[in-house]
This record gives structure tokens, C-alpha cells and sequence, in this order.
């Protein structure tokens, strides 16, 4: 709902309306597919991860085929359906989080090993992400290097591969992003916002200002300025900003406790999950839900150097908002299965 | 139920990270939104801040017929912004180059450039949005423009000053400069009324620097600057400007300066310099054409001094107009000192007061001098306007120098009643005579008769306004007799005889001072004068310095500058409708004189 009010009133010089009704669509859609997802059959899932999986890795692959791959503002990350244009960045985050925790479920005596404990997994995290990357789109790669590495790290790899690995990872996308003239510059302006506050650090610099304009009870609902053409992603990266000019901090705290609510309140009774697969799917769906707000309200608040990164449930935009309530559903499945655990049934011999 | 497969450890170990990252963020909006908030208010706000300049149009110069001096229109300042350019309307640019009259190229590349190198990085790339095409596009051309309907091509109004007869009366109207602001004549003078009140409107502007009407605090609106009437006659000034060319192409001389004006209201019906220059375009000309040379280029008047101290020792009752001087003596006996008085051009022998203003006698008016003393002779100086301004308004009018009695050498009181050792301007010494022909008063001069808003009400009159009572009215009588004999048969002045008029007048032929000595070469030949000389209508005065003449002549005020008096009397009585005197009376006159 939030997201439904605030995208009227930041996308007010974009044709609200239209908007708000493409949005409105896509949170039915989303719904839909959410509620679809809760109901699923999670070991039928389970046994089509590999599919699943493999749909992600060639969606990620097409988008860098030229022709199929839609290039936007210097990123490939989209692929042209018609006239529907689908992020597989997306839903490559759901093929990742299946795939570790079919794996992590399978393999759970091999765990302490190297080769199947934590080799492997790391290819699976390393392949996504490099094809990420390959977009080039940092910020993604980040969120699932991050949660891909929690998971890992909950799975109970052992640390003495994590870390050093880890630490390489860092190292690497340091080296990356040192040698990318774009991404480069977002770092450098990021450590001194007001001085590039004209330049590559604009969008920043006029989120931090809607902040500030918005004091603890903000300016009201409709009255805010910054999203007159100054923020120019006002609607979607940069909509946090905007609640934050227009209800102030009561209401920007509110989100955040939100969000860490849902984060302990779910995550505290996955504990009580007694299956691994299960677990790690809803853990993994609740990281990247919960990781991508974090990284989200880090960059718009200038705590993360810039990246496109939308907050979830609130920002416009069709796939993000399906994945996220994938997720959701994904958790809700979860939850579900755990009040009611399926009788055990009898296999095999 | 807990499950078993997933240490306590590294599971709490989650939590804590996550449970910390959301504390500093927390704390990250709690700064930015509770302890910078005025501080990013201020910041924004002054970015929001939008303040629009109205510019307020400036008022007409007219002069006192109505008829445009200056004027203020409506241009167009024509650019384009290439970010909004189609290429379908490419084929346009040729057509919008014909019409603002610049080469096609030109055009197409001011359009084809979109960005600019802000400097520092190889993606410092800054969009351009706005190329200025060409500056003063006139209303009818930008309208065509607008025709050919090319996405991105637009201007802006301004208001740009006019002077629509160019060269006319420039130095008395002055300009404004590039910048707008006034630099000079009427325009500096009476700018406090011409520029009006600029309006402003102050709102705020969103992240594509556009106004948002809606967060509009203060609205002011423009006020139109008011029109000013001058007292300059356009019919007047226009024979007097030919007359400045006429004499500048016939002697080239360093310059001319004419004033004519009306005795009884001190009204300046011309005014005029050469060399001119067309306010329009003020800078394709030396600055020092630009000198107002009436109020600001000082000469040593020379012989129409003469009426100062002729006048001075009519109104003391010093002297009669048929007292007898000698003008035969060389020399003069004052206490034990004698001295040397100036010479005559031709021996003129012993004469009466009247004469010596007609033949023009130096020796005479030294006399006359003498007889008066240094502290009346530098009052009446000083009442007749010497040593001061005229106050006329323009800027850069000079003073000029007459040197107090105290600070006279020995020969000052023999050189200062024929106009050596005193520096005026022309319009000060047509102040002296527009002070004779007006019965003694001297008025203020002026050149602003009226201030008159849009609807042609009179918001502010000027009225005619006496300085002071210089001589007594019969005194003026008797010194403005003397001054027609001067333009008489056996006046020095014949070239500025009109038949059926009296003119009153007075040359002044003045060798210039070049290195130190009294030059036989350069003069400042000049004439002023006024007629009909019992009821004066007009007063003319003519400078001309340095006129070059023909074979090594002499430049005598009486032969450059009487007939320019002629020429513009001549207009004056067409155009003003003065009636000739009648006969009789006019040899009645002669009969009294004596003539």
C-alpha cells in the first residue's frame, strides 16, 4: 500500500496515473504468482531446481546475445519480449536460492569437504554472479554473492574456504569496479557527496536533501519538491528519499523497522524448520528480500556507494516486484509446512 | 522445535549482522533527517529558490512636438536547444538561416552540438539546451520563424533601445549601453523616470530549472518607465544639425557646437555637436564624438565676452551708451602703475560705448574694464554665469575657469573684459546673451519640459524657472541696441543680416592658445545672437574651433559662424511664424541711433 501512495506521489511528473495502474496490474500479477508460489508443492519444486536453474542461467546468457539482450543506459540486462521487457537478473535470484538449497539439502554429509562442501557452491554463486557481472549490473551481483555466502556460511561450510574466499571476492570486485570509469566514479563521489553534488554524485546528493526537507514529520503527502525532476529516478531506486522528504523520519523508521521485523519474526521461527532444503529456500528468499532493502536505503541514505538497486515492495518496476513476492511466497510456503509438517512417509527400500 | 542441521552460532551470527546494519542505518536517517535537516533545507531551498527578472520597458524620449527620439522595443533573442531538435526538420535549417540572415553552416552546427566538456574525466559530458542563435531578432522575423514550426528553435523577449533617427540630436539624448544601463544626455539625466520599476517574481523552479507556478510567493509586476518630452524641436534641431555638417564639411573644424533656445522660458529648442554619432551604434565611433562639446569643451570666448563688462558698466551707471573712449591710448595710468592696454586690429580713435561694441574694440572694453574694477567686473561675471554651470542636467558639463580678483595677475582686468584669461563653455556664453534678450533675467536653461506616463498624462511639468535678475531691463534694452548694430552695415556681424528683421548679436573671433602663445593661425570662431532683437524669440549661438579656411584667411567669428545664425533664423522665421518689422519702425530706430 505504501509503495501504491508514495508511487503517485513520486511519479507525479511521469503520469501518475499510468503508473499507478501499470503498478496496480503488476501487484496483482505478482499476488497471483506469490499466492501461487505459497501453495506449490515444494518437493515438486525441488525436483525441477535443475530446470529452474538452467532457465536462469540461459535467460542471463541471452541477455548478452546483441538483439535479444536490450541495452538501457549502458547495461545489457534486459531481454525483449515483444513489448515486454524482462529483467532475468531477477529471476536468476530465484534459480540460485533453489539450487543452493536443493544442494546444501542433498550434500549435507559432504559438507565439510572442499570439493563438494564448498567448491561446488561457489561455482553455482561464482557462475551467477559473473553472468551478472557480464551486464553489467554490480549491484545484483553483490546482493547474491552476499546472500549466496550467507547461506553458505548458515549451511555450515567451513570457514577457513569462506573467508579467504571471501576476502578474494572483495578484492576482486574492488579490482572491477577500480577499472570501470562509471563505477569508479560513483565510489569516489560517494566519499565526497557535496562536492560532486552537480556531477556524478547528483542523484545522491538530491536524495540526502530530501531528507533533510523532510525533518521527523515531513513536508505531507503530495508536497514534496525533490521529485519535481530533481531526483530523477523518483520512482523507483530513489523512492526512499521521497517518502522520507514527503512523511519524514517517523515514516522512514517505520519501513526500516519493517523490514527488520519481518526479517526476525520470520527468520527467528525458521529455526524451527525441520527440513534443510526448506530452511535455506526461505532463509535464502528472506536474505535477498531483506539484503536488497538494506543496500537499497544504504545507497539512497549515502552510507553505499551508488547502484541500482530498488527497494522491495515499494519501488516501481514489474519483475523485481514478482521475484520479491516469489519470495514471500516462498516463505510463506515454508511457514506453512512447518505448522503442518507432511506426515512422513514411507519410502523405498 | 528446533531443527538440528544449523549451528546456534552461525545462525545468531546472521541476526546480529543484520540486526546491526539496520541499527546504522537507522542512525544514518536519524542525521540526516533530525541533525542536518536545516542545514539540507537551507540547501535545497536556495536550489528550489526561483527568481524571475521582469524587466520593466523603458519610456519614450519624444520631443516637443510628440515626434519618437528614442524608444524602446521588443526583440527577440533566438537560440536553439539541440536536445529538442528532430531530425525531420533538418531540411528547415536552411530556410531559418535565411531568415536570421547567418550562414547555413553556422546554424547546422549550432544544432548538431549537444554536449559540452565540463572539464575534469573523459564523461564529464554536460548536455547542451540552449544555443544562442542571433541576438535582436525583430517581432514580424520571429513570428515567420515560428512558422516553419522547428521542434527546439524559440526565443525570449528583451527590450532593446532605439533610436530611430540616428545621428539626431545624439549628445543631447545619449544611450544605453550594452548593458542597459544609461551613459549619458537625457537618457542618464532623467533615467530615475525612464527606466521605470523592474518587476520580479519569485517562486520555485523543479530539477529542469522550470518555474512551478503553484509555489509562487511574491508576484510583482513590471512598471513602465515613464516617457520624457524634451524641449528640443525636432523641425529646429534638424536645420541645426545640417547647418553642424555644413560647416564641418565646408572648414573641417575640430568641432561645432550650435545651441539654439528661447530667451523667456530657457528652453533649448536645438542643440547640436559636430563631430555626432549615431546612438544606435555607440561603439563604431571615437568617445570623444560622443562629447556633449556645448556643455563640456572650454575656449577663451574672446570679443562676445564683451557684453559683460559693457552691461556691467551700463548697470552701474558707470558709463552712457554715447560716453566717448579713447581708443587711440596704448597705455593706461591706474595708481602708479600703467598699463599696457590690448590692441585694435584696425586704430580706431576716440568712440563712443556703442561703439566700441560694434567695431568690437579690444581696447575699449579694456577700458570699460578699468573703469569698473576687479570686484564688479568678477561679480558680474559671475552673474551672468561664468565660473558655474548652467545646471542644465547633462552629464560632464564643466564650469570653466574665471580666476577670483585676488588670484588676477596685472593684466587680468585688461584682458578678461575681451574675453582672454576666462575659459566657458558655449553654453555658458549663450546663457550671458539668452540673459540680455530676456530683459535682463537670466533663466535656467532647460531640455526637459514635461515627464508623461503611458496614457500621456502629465505626471511631472517642468516649469520655466528665473535664475536671477543679471541687469535691469533698460540696461538690456540699451546693450541689446548696441548688439544690432553689430549686425549692421558697420557691425562686424553683416553675414548675419536678415532683411526685414533686427538681429542682435555678437562674434567673437579667439586665437587659441598652442604652445604657450596666442596662435595667429588657430581660432575658435563663434556668434551668438538673438532676433528679432525687441521682442527675441530665438537665441543661436555658433562655436567653431579651428575652422580651416581657404588661402590662409582668418576664421572671424563673423564670417564662419554669422552665416550658420543666418541660415537657422532663416528656418525659425518660416517655422515659428515670426513677422517681420515694419518698416517704418525700423528706420525710426536707425533715425534714433544715428545711423
Amino acid at each position: 500500500m505504501i509503495g501504491l501512495v508514495m508511487l503517485f506521489s513520486a511519479g507525479a511528473v511521469r503520469g501518475a496515473q499510468d503508473l499507478l495502474v501499470k503498478q496496480v496490474v503488476w501487484v496483482l500479477i505478482s499476488l497471483a504468482v506469490g499466492g501461487y508460489v505459497s501453495f506449490v508443492d515444494l518437493d515438486w519444486l525441488r525436483n525441477r531446481t535443475y530446470i529452474i536453474f538452467a532457465l536462469c542461467l540461459l535467460g542471463l546468457v541471452l541477455t548478452l546475445v546483441p538483439g535479444i539482450g536490450v541495452k538501457v543506459n549502458g547495461a545489457q540486462r534486459w531481454i525483449g519480449l515483444g513489448s515486454l521487457r524482462v529483467q532475468p537478473s531477477e529471476f536468476a535470484k530465484i534459480g540460485l536460492v533453489l539450487l543452493l538449497a536443493k544442494y546444501f539439502a542433498d550434500k549435507q554429509r559432504e559438507i565439510g569437504s572442499f570439493v563438494q562442501g564448498f567448491f561446488i557452491p561457489s561455482l553455482i554463486i561464482g557462475s551467477v554472479c559473473v553472468l551478472i557481472l557480464l551486464q553489467p549490473d554490480f549491484g545484483t551481483c553483490f546482493l547474491c554473492g552476499a546472500v549466496g555466502a550467507t547461506l553458505l556460511f548458515q549451511a555450515g561450510v567451513g570457514l577457513r574456504w569462506l573467508l579467504p574466499v571471501a576476502g578474494f571476492a572483495v578484492a576482486a570486485f574492488s579490482i572491477l569496479v577500480y577499472f570501470d570509469p562509471v563505477r569508479i566514479r560513483r565510489v569516489t563521489s560517494f566519499l565526497d557527496v557535496e562536492a560532486n553534488a552537480n556531477d556524478s554524485a547528483y542523484q545522491l546528493w538530491q536524495g540526502m536533501l530530501a531528507f533533510g526537507v523532510g525533518g521527523i514529520e515531513g513536508v505531507g503527502l503530495g508536497m514534496g519538491r525533490q521529485q519535481m525532476y530533481f531526483l530523477p529516478e523518483a520512482h523507483t531506486d530513489f523512492i526512499f528519499p521521497v517518502i522520507g522528504e514527503e512523511l519524514g523520519l517517523l515514516t522512514t523508521i517505520s519501513i526500516l523497522l519493517t523490514f527488520l521485523l519481518l526479517f526476525f519474526s520470520v527468520g527467528l521461527k525458521l529455526r524451527q524448520v525441520s527440513r534443510m532444503h526448506e530452511y535455506l529456500l526461505a532463509m535464502g528468499a528472506l536474505l535477498f528480500v531483506v539484503l536488497q532493502a538494506i543496500i537499497n536505503i544504504g545507497v539512497v541514505t549515502g552510507c553505499l556507494p551508488t547502484k541500482g538497486m530498488s527497494l522491495p515492495f515499494i519501488s516501481y518496476g514489474g519483475s523485481n516486484l514478482v521475484v520479491t513476492f516469489v519470495f514471500v511466497g516462498l516463505v510463506i510456503n515454508v511457514m506453512r509446512k512447518k505448522d503442518n509438517p507432511s506426515p512422513i512417509q514411507a519410502r523405498e527400500l | 522445535m528446533k531443527n538440528v542441521f544449523i549451528s546456534p552460532y552461525r545462525f545468531y551470527f546472521v541476526f546480529l549482522a543484520i540486526l546491526l546494519t539496520f541499527c546504522t542505518l537507522g542512525g544514518r536517517l536519524l542525521h540526516l533527517q533530525v541533525w542536518q535537516s536545516d542545514k539540507y533545507t537551507n540547501l535545497a531551498s536556495n536550489a528550489r529558490k526561483n527568481f524571475i527578472h521582469e524587466e520593466a520597458r523603458r519610456g519614450d524620449i519624444v520631443d516637443r512636438k510628440g515626434s519618437l527620439l528614442a524608444t524602446t522595443r521588443s526583440v527577440v533573442v533566438l537560440g536553439v536547444d539541440p536536445h529538442s531538435f528532430k531530425e525531420k526538420d533538418s531540411k528547415k535549417l536552411k530556410q531559418l538561416a535565411v531568415l536570421l540572415d547567418l550562414e547555413s553552416e553556422k546554424v547546422e552546427e549550432s544544432v548538431r552540438r549537444k554536449f559540452i566538456h565540463s572539464g575534469n574525466g573523459v564523461t564529464a559530458m554536460k548536455p547542451i539546451r540552449w544555443v544562442k542563435l542571433k541576438d535582436e531578432v525583430d517581432d514580424s522575423t520571429y513570428r515567420k520563424i515560428l512558422k516553419l514550426g522547428i521542434d527546439g528553435v524559440y526565443g525570449n523577449y528583451k527590450h532593446s533601445r532605439l533610436y530611430p533617427n540616428q545621428n539626431f540630436a545624439s549628445h543631447v539624448l545619449g544611450y544605453l549601453n550594452k548593458e542597459g544601463k544609461a551613459c549619458m544626455g537625457i537618457e542618464l539625466m532623467a533615467d530615475y523616470y525612464l527606466r521605470g520599476q523592474d518587476g520580479w517574481r519569485e517562486s520555485e523552479r523543479d530539477g529542469r530549472r522550470r518555474e512551478m507556478p503553484q509555489f509562487r510567493s511574491v508576484e510583482f509586476d513590471a512598471r513602465e518607465g515613464l516617457s520624457v518630452e524634451l524641449s528640443i524641436d525636432r523641425v529646429v534641431q534638424e536645420r541645426v544639425e545640417q547647418e553642424v555638417s555644413r560647416i564641418m564639411d565646408e572648414f573641417s573644424p575640430v568641432s561645432v557646437s550650435i545651441i539654439v533656445s528661447e530667451p523667456r522660458t530657457g528652453e533649448i529648442l536645438a542643440m547640436a555637436n559636430g563631430p555626432s554619432f549615431d546612438p544606435n551604434l555607440f561603439n563604431d565611433v571615437p568617445l570623444e564624438n560622443h562629447r556633449n562639446r556645448c556643455l563640456t569643451d572650454l575656449y577663451e570666448p574672446g570679443s562676445t565676452f564683451k557684453i559683460i563688462p559693457v552691461g556691467a558698466a551700463l548697470n552701474e551707471k558707470i558709463l552712457r551708451t554715447d560716453d566717448i573712449i579713447d581708443c587711440s591710448v596704448s597705455t593706461y595710468q591706474k595708481g602708479k602703475k600703467r598699463l599696457r592696454l590690448p590692441k585694435d586690429h584696425h586704430p580706431l580713435g576716440k568712440i563712443s560705448l556703442h561703439q566700441v561694441v560694434q567695431k568690437s574694440s579690444n581696447r575699449g572694453a579694456a577700458q570699460v574694464g578699468l573703469r569698473l574694477g576687479p570686484e564688479r567686473l568678477y561679480s558680474y561675471c559671475r552673474a551672468f554665469g561664468f565660473g558655474e554651470r548652467t545646471n542644465l542636467g547633462l552629464l560632464g558639463e564643466r564650469k570653466g575657469t574665471l580666476h577670483k580678483p585676488s588670484n588676477w595677475d596685472g593684466l587680468t582686468i585688461t584682458r578678461l573684459p575681451m574675453g582672454h584669461a576666462v575659459s566657458v563653455t558655449p553654453m555658458q556664453v549663450h546663457g550671458s546673451m539668452c540673459a540680455v534678450a530676456n530683459g535682463g533675467i537670466m533663466m535656467r536653461p532647460s531640455l526637459i519640459r514635461r515627464v508623461f506616463d503611458e496614457e500621456s498624462k502629465t505626471v511631472i511639468p517642468f516649469k520655466p524657472r528665473a535664475v536671477r535678475r543679471v541687469i535691469d531691463e533698460q540696461v538690456a534694452d540699451e546693450l541689446s541696441e548696441m548688439l544690432v548694430s553689430v549686425v549692421g552695415p558697420e557691425g562686424t556681424a553683416r553675414s548675419a543680416m536678415i532683411q526685414g528683421y533686427q538681429v542682435a548679436g555678437k562674434t567673437g573671433t579667439t586665437q587659441k592658445i598652442i604652445d604657450g602663445k596666442y596662435s595667429n593661425t588657430h581660432h575658435v570662431a563663434s556668434f551668438s545672437g538673438f532676433f528679432p532683437a525687441d521682442n527675441p524669440r530665438a537665441v543661436i549661438t555658433v562655436v567653431v574651433d579651428e575652422p580651416k579656411m581657404k588661402k590662409g584667411r582668418l576664421g572671424y567669428g563673423g564670417s564662419v559662424a554669422g552665416p550658420s545664425f543666418k541660415n537657422i533664423a532663416s528656418r525659425l522665421i518660416t517655422y515659428l511664424g515670426i513677422q517681420p518689422r515694419p518698416k517704418e519702425l525700423s528706420l525710426i530706430r536707425e533715425q534714433k541711433l544715428g545711423l
